[in-house]
């Protein structure tokens, strides 16, 4: 592999600058997961001897009553995983919507409770018009 | 010239430098707010700091390919893990530079197989959690350079979190940690990482969480039955913030994946800079294989271009 090739420091300051990472960001759109419909479905695929297998499984997970949107998943080896816990996966849905549960409890009122949802920041809350910006992007040079 | 990264428990002025960064850059506004990134609510600005919560979170919801069952995606659970952090990191050095107006500085490490070493009780008390670290653990975090003061909106906040169900959205709250409560007792131990830098091959079919290999061992789906391992295990221990797919919310995200690139820099050091699968491999790996684009600002940085970051930066000492 030519030096060329190899990443340099020129091009890590260039990606780095925050105009340059924000406008890369802002150019996604954000994933989406799940189809608001509660069912998550995954298809497993295997070969064995020459035959082909598929797996189907279909999710539909409800706590207290509600039917939840979770973007969850399940693997060759029968692990289930969830992107909402990206460093978990686990031998059943059970323990993982636990888990889900005592992460993300404001998500999960006592039934018969309204959820409880965080502060909603104004548009300028604990940030100000005044705060620094970072100075132009270095251009990257032709050679 | 390459800069040295060093453990942060080694050297307080890097430590200092770092804390002092990580509040820099969360007070420096990116010039783009939550609106710009499909956040829903109130348009509220987001920091330099903020823009690698999003880019992780973004490129975690990445699958490759498309809806696979196996959880693989732009930056977990497949070979990429280890590539895609390591420019996360490089780029966020680059910013600490930038503001610290230092371009000798070196991202620090957390080498945490030696707070692992020692008892459950004693992995709480590391000098790594004293207030002039990183502080300690709570809800909010109190004490230290990331410590919550609801008087002084100066102070360290968090400002985009993830719900249950995947979806972003806008805060204003301290940080949260909470040790050892959250699944495992235990930090991971220098013997595992002996045990991963043993591993001869880098990844192997099927290229996921169920794979053989060393990425699939530091990332953590292997090496005990459910239980997180490795990266994944210091995710769990610390808990709180480091739990979601927002985890670069607590700054020890970057000490964790800092030495989780040293062991790797290790592996390559010992088995030749080496990365699988290569471009023969089909086409449901793309973003995967050696000379796919990594999910990044610059299109032209691929999983080869970063086997050797000799150039940009060396570590002190590999395990």
């Amino acid at each position: 592999m030519t030096r060329k090739q190899l990443i340099s420091r020129e091009r890590i300051v260039e990606a780095a600058h925050p105009r340059a990472l924000s406008g890369f960001l802002a150019s996604r759109p954000m994933p989406m997961m799940h189809h608001g419909d509660g069912k998550v479905e995954g298809v497993r695929e295997a070969d064995h001897k020459g035959h082909h297998i598929v797996i189907r499984t279909t999710y539909v997970v409800e706590v207290d009553g509600r039917t939840l949107d979770l973007p969850l998943g399940v693997d060759n080896d029968g692990h289930v995983h969830c992107h909402s816990l990206p460093n978990y996966q686990f031998s059943s849905a059970i323990g993982l919507v636990k888990q889900i549960i005592d992460t993300f409890p404001g998500d999960f009122p006592k039934p018969g409770k309204p959820p409880k949802t965080p502060p909603t920041p104004s548009p300028h809350d604990g940030m100000h018009m005044s705060m620094p910006m970072p100075s132009e992007s270095p251009k990257r040079k032709k050679k | 010239m390459a800069v040295t990264r060093r453990n942060i428990l080694s050297n307080a002025t890097i430590r200092d430098q770092f804390t002092s960064g990580a509040n820099l850059l969360k007070q420096e506004s990116s010039g783009r707010t939550t609106t710009d990134f499909g956040m829903t609510g109130p348009s509220v600005d987001v920091s330099t700091y903020d823009l690698f919560v999003i880019w992780h979170y973004q490129t975690m919801m990445t699958l490759t390919p498309p809806g696979n069952s196996s959880g693989r995606n732009a930056a977990h659970r497949g070979s990429i893990f280890l590539p895609w952090h390591r420019v996360m990191l490089m780029l966020f050095e680059s910013n600490l530079q930038r503001v610290l107006n230092d371009a000798t500085f070196g991202l620090p490490y957390w080498d945490w197989a030696a707070d692992g070493d020692k008892t459950p009780g004693k992995q709480k008390q590391s000098k790594l959690w004293a207030t002039n670290c990183m502080g300690g653990s709570g809800t909010p975090v109190t004490k230290g350079p990331f410590g919550f003061k609801s008087s002084d909106p100066a102070s360290f906040r968090v400002r985009i979190e993830a719900d249950a169900f995947g979806q972003l959205r806008s805060v204003n709250r301290g940080l949260s940690r909470s040790f050892a409560t959250s699944g495992v007792a235990t930090l991971p131990k220098t013997q595992h990482v002996s045990d991963a830098l043993a591993l001869a091959s880098y990844d192997a079919a099927q290229w996921d969480a169920d794979s053989d290999g060393f990425r699939n061992r530091a990332e953590g789906w292997s090496g005990s039955a459910v239980e997180p391992w490795m990266h994944n295990r210091v995710h769990v221990w610390v808990g709180g913030d480091m739990l979601p797919g927002t985890s670069p919310n607590d700054p020890v995200f970057f000490l964790n994946h800092c030495n989780i690139d040293r062991i790797w820099e290790s592996w390559m050091t010992n088995n030749g800079r080496t990365y699988l699968p290569t471009m023969t491999a089909p086409a449901n790996l793309v973003g995967q294989r050696i000379d796919d684009p990594i999910s990044s600002p610059d299109s032209t940085t691929t999983p080869r271009a970063v086997l050797n970051v000799s150039s940009v930066y060396a570590y002190d000492v590999l395990p």
